[in-house]
């Protein structure tokens, strides 16, 4: 018996090896060398010098701005995309008959088949002077300013990020057992009260994953922002891009990091425990 | 590889005529001439017996590999060059766009780049030196390089403790560019520009997503030197264009697109972009400012790790023959160092006062100084202006 569970051990671990060599090198490796940088000081010509200081913490409220643009616009991006991915996944799961479906989903996904920096780039003509606001001056509604505002940045936002919303939603409402929707309509339940009571609770799993997937991403996001906001809408991946590559302040751009690592940390717990009551395990969700 | 030899694609009758007429006005070298034609491998195939011609490395310009990385500016190249480099040697180009001096210094100290040619600006070479990131050039290798054809004061800053560590590409200055459909009080200078941009222009101008241009500018409207590394002068510098933020149109070197869509009508501008924009839209003004401002000049150089040595400098001797300085500047309008090349351009061009402005014109321009690149507080006042 003894020899039994020592050899399962060795196989475990021997099983386990890859993994765990996997996350050591590719994430607490980094994330360990970003600690340390973040305590170090900038080197004369850019770069990174040995050290010990706070000085790098300290100088986090100048970038105040870019936390708070983040903050602000990453959750508003998340509830937009949801709002309007929801009806979406919603018509593509029930609505739509077995034969079209394939191809709405195949649509939905073709975007991304480009590169998000070209789709991008496509939306500084349409929401620049010569775009929308031309049309909108043959209407009668003139001076209107689109491109370069926290607006235009939403707008990329939910372009740019609605299928990774769309598709955790579509697979929970699709699982969704068309039984509970006709007993609740048996037991005098509205289609609204039905929706309300019924299908958005189950599908609080793919709502959450989805919510998950966007937020995170956009927390890090800097090409929308730059693009669209013209580098006046700055968010705090902008502010990482800056410091690593053109200021080449290597620890203050490491204590930026660790910062917003631990601000997504603690969103992402406080998220999980309001969604999920805690109990991650038990729902069936993507994550 | 032997497939790819030019003695397998003949020349066409026309281009070789072209090209004997070229060898003949002496614009390009015999090497280059014997390389293009094809002549070059038909003299070795003879001098060396039939068997070369399998051998794979009968080109005019040795066995160079298959592939260079090439990083230099947006919109600075001539793509024909590059594919009639890759059609005459086999070498495939691959091409990376910077948008500033500091994101190239950023990845050459970082390191493990796989550039084997970049184009840094006068100011930064001697960074690169000090910094050990640049090779000092063996110019018996760029037989097509000519320092006496090129103008002192530009190809000067590739000379570092006596070595040459590159060799010139085009010069330019840095002004602004105003849409005088837009804008009727013609600014003319740094001060002019800001006043504009916080009054009559507010919400349609543009600055660079660059320290040392849109901070330089600032520093001009205050009367100091686009140069300054002064704490108190670079404080009020960051006061102005923090106060001019929310007048802006945007934070980007990017601004063709803003410039041409009309939603901006003043842009920090370099000449040959100028150039570009009034030719399509005669109503664009470029204007050297009157308390300063940049004058530059863009180099060829070879990082130290080029892991593709042999065919950085066939490159560089292929960029540097005239007559491909000529074509290159046609495409992105910027004025070649090198007199040759100035020659062979169109009077348009070679007579443009944008890419050729009067002398006293340029006088109170500076060349951007090596502190800048460096200086701390210039990168963090950059930085404070963009979170702001």
């Amino acid at each position: 018996m003894r020899e039994d569970s020592k050899s399962n051990r060795w196989l475990t671990a021997a099983l386990l090896a890859p993994t765990s060599m996997w996350f050591l090198v590719m994430l607490i490796f980094p994330l360990i060398v970003i600690l340390v940088f973040s305590f170090g000081e900038r080197a004369a010509v850019g770069g990174y010098a040995g050290g010990f200081t706070l000085e790098q913490y300290a100088n986090l409220p100048s970038r105040l701005k870019a936390f708070q643009n983040t903050m602000v616009i990453a959750p508003a991006g998340t509830l937009l995309s949801l709002l309007v991915a929801y009806p979406l996944a919603y018509f593509l799961a029930v609505k739509v008959s077995r034969q079209y479906k394939l191809i709405l989903l195949v649509l939905v996904i073709v975007p991304f088949w480009t590169s998000l920096l070209v789709r991008t780039y496509a939306w500084i003509f349409i929401l620049g002077g010569r775009g929308i606001p031309t049309l909108l001056e043959f209407i009668g509604i003139e001076g209107v300013r689109l491109i370069n505002t926290p607006g235009a940045v939403l707008v990329g936002i939910v372009y740019g990020y609605l299928p990774l919303m769309v598709f955790p939603i579509f697979v929970s409402l699709e699982k969704l057992d068309k039984n509970l929707l006709e007993a609740s309509s048996d037991l005098g339940g509205s289609p609204f009260k039905t929706f309300l009571q019924v299908t958005l609770p189950l599908s609080m799993p793919g709502i959450a994953t989805g919510c998950m997937l966007v937020f995170i991403l956009l927390m890090g996001e800097f090409l929308i922002p730059a693009f669209l906001g013209g580098g006046k809408v700055f968010f705090i991946g902008n502010a990482l891009v800056d410091l690593f590559l053109q200021s080449r302040n290597w620890p203050f751009g490491a204590a930026v990091s660790v910062t917003l690592v631990a601000i997504m940390l603690i969103t992402v717990s406080l998220y999980m425990r309001l969604t999920m009551g805690g109990k991650t395990g038990r729902d069936e969700s993507l994550m | 590889m032997s497939k790819s030899n030019d003695d397998n694609k003949p020349i066409s009758a026309k281009k070789f005529m072209k090209e004997l007429r070229r060898y003949e006005k002496g614009s390009v070298t015999r090497r280059h001439f014997l390389g293009v034609t094809g002549l070059g491998t038909a003299m070795a195939v003879m001098g060396t017996a039939v068997p070369s011609l399998w051998s794979g490395k009968a080109n005019a310009f040795g066995d160079l590999g298959d592939r260079l990385v090439f990083s230099t500016w947006p919109n600075y190249w001539n793509q024909k060059n590059l594919d009639e480099f890759t059609e005459l040697t086999g070498v495939q180009i691959q091409v990376n766009a910077f948008g500033s001096n500091e994101e190239m210094l950023a990845k050459l100290q970082a390191g493990g780049t796989g550039w084997d040619v970049f184009v840094p600006t006068n100011y930064t070479i001697s960074n690169y030196v000090e910094l050990d990131l640049i090779q000092a050039l063996d110019l018996s290798q760029i037989p097509n390089y000519d320092a006496a054809a090129n103008i002192p004061k530009f190809a000067g800053p590739a000379t570092v403790n006596g070595k040459v560590y590159c060799v010139p590409k085009n010069w330019g200055t840095t002004g602004f560019i105003v849409n005088t459909k837009k804008i009727k009080s013609s600014p003319k200078s740094w001060k002019d520009f800001f006043d504009v941009t916080m009054g009559a222009a507010s919400g349609h101008s543009i600055v660079h997503d660059y320290q040392l241009t849109t901070i330089g500018g600032a520093l001009c409207a205050l009367g100091y030197s686009f140069n300054s590394v002064d704490a108190k002068e670079l404080k009020e510098a960051e006061d102005l264009l923090i106060k001019a933020k929310p007048h802006l149109f945007a934070i980007t070197s990017d601004y063709q697109p803003g410039m041409r869509s009309t939603d901006a009508w003043i842009s920090i501008c370099w000449n040959g972009d100028g150039t570009q924009l009034k030719n399509d839209m005669p109503e664009m003004e470029y204007v050297i400012a009157s308390d300063g401002g940049e004058i530059w000049s863009d180099f060829y150089a070879i990082p130290k790790d080029a892991p593709h040595r042999a065919a950085a400098y066939a490159f560089i001797n292929f960029m540097q023959d005239p007559y491909i300085q000529a074509r290159d500047a046609a495409v992105h309008g910027y004025a070649p160092t090198d007199a040759r090349a100035i020659a062979l351009q169109p009077d348009s061009l070679a007579s443009d006062p944008i890419l050729h402005p009067a002398m006293d014109l340029m006088n109170g321009l500076e060349f951007g100084a090596a502190q800048t690149l460096t200086d701390p507080i210039r990168a963090e006042v950059m930085a404070r202006f963009k979170s702001a």
